[in-house]
């Protein structure tokens, strides 16, 4: 049992409020990713969850025991910092074995867990080392080897990859994945980066100021956000929201076009927001926008326009391959009801269900 | 070529300026190296301050060194002087000031303000002026006894004469400590916060954290601190002069008060100079043991 239960989880300092009652329960072996904006209390929770900050109320418990009092090395809980926190004094094997040490593990038992993991990361060439001697990469790899040796219940990772390069963490974050499938155990993963969200989570918990906004898988988010800030925060491009006003059972648009829409609260909609890649060019007559392209990003496989309207909104769109367009030219852009959002004047969802 | 002009073109094209800037460092080290030699050359004769020799001197080989040995006075002094940078600087200042750091840097408080200017003060304070405050408040009048001492019913004792050494070597933790506070919390400030969490995490007691894993991050800093405050201490003069004069006897002579003494006091020149020659071989050598110490392991 490696369960993770968090009930009415409050963190202040002083009379600073930074943790406003988190209830989430995590199951054994799940990964789990907490991400929000920077300040949003996702570190401190996980810190609290490690016992490296006192939970100021509530309870945290892990496998069905209420850690709220015990020191963190006897949490069963094993963590992976943001700069690798590795003993610069240490070789890689000194580093890795050190906990062990400490708690008077047989020599040889350190050794083969230490060597078992060695070659779970590849890393066995560098055991000797010094950890100044190593590329970020590798440091990170000695970080996570740290963790595996003490075989923990909960992994916990705090930022791990924000110090790799952009193609190092691509690889790191396959890396984690794999390595989450092969050991099987609960991971909480904590990240600003929703890209790592979406790709390692089997669920999401977005933050914000203090406060759980939403969990669920990566496709409940993406597909049905609860507010303007999840749908603004998950996904690789940002929504676009445009204000509309409901008329009858459809909306009309800035700029004066209407939409039909079948979700029985329209009568409350506020905003609309749509995914870059939900918008399309098309012709006059089928558009519900119309504007002037700003910038044109093209990422070869694909290209985003900047698109200003009239009336001074802008929107995003996602086009396939590489179209070729030119910046100042007027054009159309069409979306497709189906997968719009709806917004109440709360940034709330309106659920077409 | 186009490198060199590079770094500095308008120095580096002008070879008389940089002779002009070099100048006064040449001037200094021509300096140094004149004295030394100067020490050096006349600790092997019996030139004295006044009188017949302080004119017709003559060379006397290595009399001076054999008596460094031989005679009473210069191993006293030594032992005196390794005790007192032992206990003020190595134990004292560097201890107190490392656990100092190690508190004060957690604590955000007016304690942390007050302490701080506290230990600079004896720092700042002229070394005379110190003297004369440690003087005044361990003396059979002073401040110890009549605070303590005599409303406790027991007689009033003079720590200064009957304990000379221990007062001067207290004296001289509360004025050095304020260098080691400032250059460990330095050293501290460097130690990743992450690394010693992970030794939390990995099961480390607050001892062990400290022992294993803070201690060897900052053990160039360790090295350094001990490099200065062992000179300064081995040779250091005017607190200890101006306290005891080195006594009574020769309860806290040092090396420095010895030579001084010697040289000045007594007036052998001579004798005085084979003296600091000996201690520069002593700190050049304790020197050698910090840097070794400063370099990384393999």
């Amino acid at each position: 049992m490696s369960d993770v239960q968090l009930t009415g989880v409050h963190k202040s300092y002083g009379n600073v409020p930074v943790l406003h009652g988190v209830d989430l329960t995590i199951k054994s072996g799940e990964f789990v990713v907490f991400v929000g904006p920077s300040g949003c209390g996702k570190s401190t929770l996980l810190r609290m969850i490690a016992g490296l900050e006192h939970i100021t109320g509530g309870e945290v418990k892990i496998g069905g025991k209420v850690v709220n009092d015990v020191p963190s090395p006897q949490r069963g809980i094993a963590m992976v910092f943001q700069s690798y926190a590795l003993y610069p004094h240490m070789s890689v094997y000194d580093n890795m074995a050190f906990g062990l040490k400490l708690a008077k593990t047989p020599k040889a038992e350190v050794d083969q867990r230490v060597r078992e993991a060695a070659r779970i990361l590849q890393i066995e060439p560098y055991l000797d080392r010094m950890p100044k001697a190593l590329s970020g990469g590798q440091r990170q790899r000695v970080a996570i080897g740290r963790a595996i040796v003490r075989q923990p219940k909960v992994f916990l990772f705090d930022e791990p990859l924000s110090n790799l390069d952009a193609a190092l963490r691509g690889q790191t974050r396959v890396e984690i994945a794999k390595l989450h499938d092969t050991l099987d155990a609960t991971m909480i993963y904590v990240t600003h980066d929703q890209v790592e969200a979406m790709t390692l989570a089997d669920r999401i918990v977005v933050l914000n100021a203090g406060r759980i906004e939403q969990v669920g898988t990566p496709l409940e988010l993406y597909r049905h956000p609860v507010n303007t800030f999840v749908a603004g925060f998950i996904a690789n491009h940002t929504m676009n929201f445009v204000n509309v006003t409901p008329k009858g059972s459809s909306l009309t648009l800035p700029g004066g076009k209407t939409i039909a829409t079948t979700n029985p609260q329209v009568a409350k909609a506020a905003s609309l927001g749509v995914r870059p890649e939900h918008l399309g060019l098309t012709d006059v007559a089928s558009a519900q926008f119309t504007g002037t392209i700003e910038v044109i990003e093209q990422f070869g496989e694909y290209a985003l326009i900047h698109v200003l309207l009239a009336d001074g909104n802008h929107l995003t769109v996602k086009l396939d391959g590489a179209p070729d367009l030119h910046l100042h030219t007027e054009v159309h852009v069409g979306l497709d009801p189906a997968v719009v959002h709806l917004f109440d004047a709360e940034g709330r969802a309106l659920r077409s269900v | 070529m186009a490198m060199k002009n590079q770094i500095n073109p308008w120095l580096a094209s002008n070879v008389w300026l940089l002779v002009l800037g070099m100048l006064p460092a040449f001037l200094l080290l021509a300096a140094l190296i004149y004295f030394t030699a100067w020490a050096f050359s006349f600790s092997f004769t019996d030139l004295e301050l006044v009188g017949r020799k302080s004119v017709n001197w003559s060379w006397v080989g290595f009399e001076n060194y054999v008596r460094l040995w031989t005679r009473k006075g210069f191993l006293d002094a030594l032992w005196t002087t390794v005790i007192f940078t032992f206990f003020s600087a190595i134990v004292g200042q560097s201890v107190l000031g490392f656990l100092l750091a190690g508190t004060l840097r957690t604590t955000k408080s007016n304690l942390r303000s007050f302490i701080e200017v506290a230990i600079m003060l004896g720092w700042l304070l002229p070394d005379i002026v110190a003297a004369f405050l440690w003087s005044a408040t361990t003396s059979q009048t002073g401040l110890i006894n009549n605070l303590i001492i005599t409303p406790l019913g027991f007689k009033p004792v003079n720590f200064i004469s009957e304990f000379a050494l221990p007062v001067v070597t207290i004296a001289n933790i509360w004025k050095g400590t304020a260098w080691s506070y400032l250059l460990f919390s330095a050293a501290l400030d460097s130690v990743s916060r992450e690394v010693v969490e992970a030794a939390k995490v990995d099961g480390a007691t607050p001892f062990q954290r400290i022992w294993l894993v803070i201690l060897p991050i900052i053990r160039p800093h360790i090295a350094t601190n001990m490099l200065f405050i062992t000179i300064w201490t081995f040779t250091y003069f005017p607190l200890i002069y101006a306290l005891t004069g080195g006594g009574p006897g020769r309860q806290s002579e040092t090396l420095a008060i010895f030579m001084y003494k010697q040289s000045f006091g007594t007036g052998k020149l001579g004798y005085g100079s084979a003296i600091s020659v000996a201690m520069l071989l002593i700190v050049g050598a304790l020197s050698l043991i910090y840097l070794r110490l400063l370099r990384e392991p393999k």
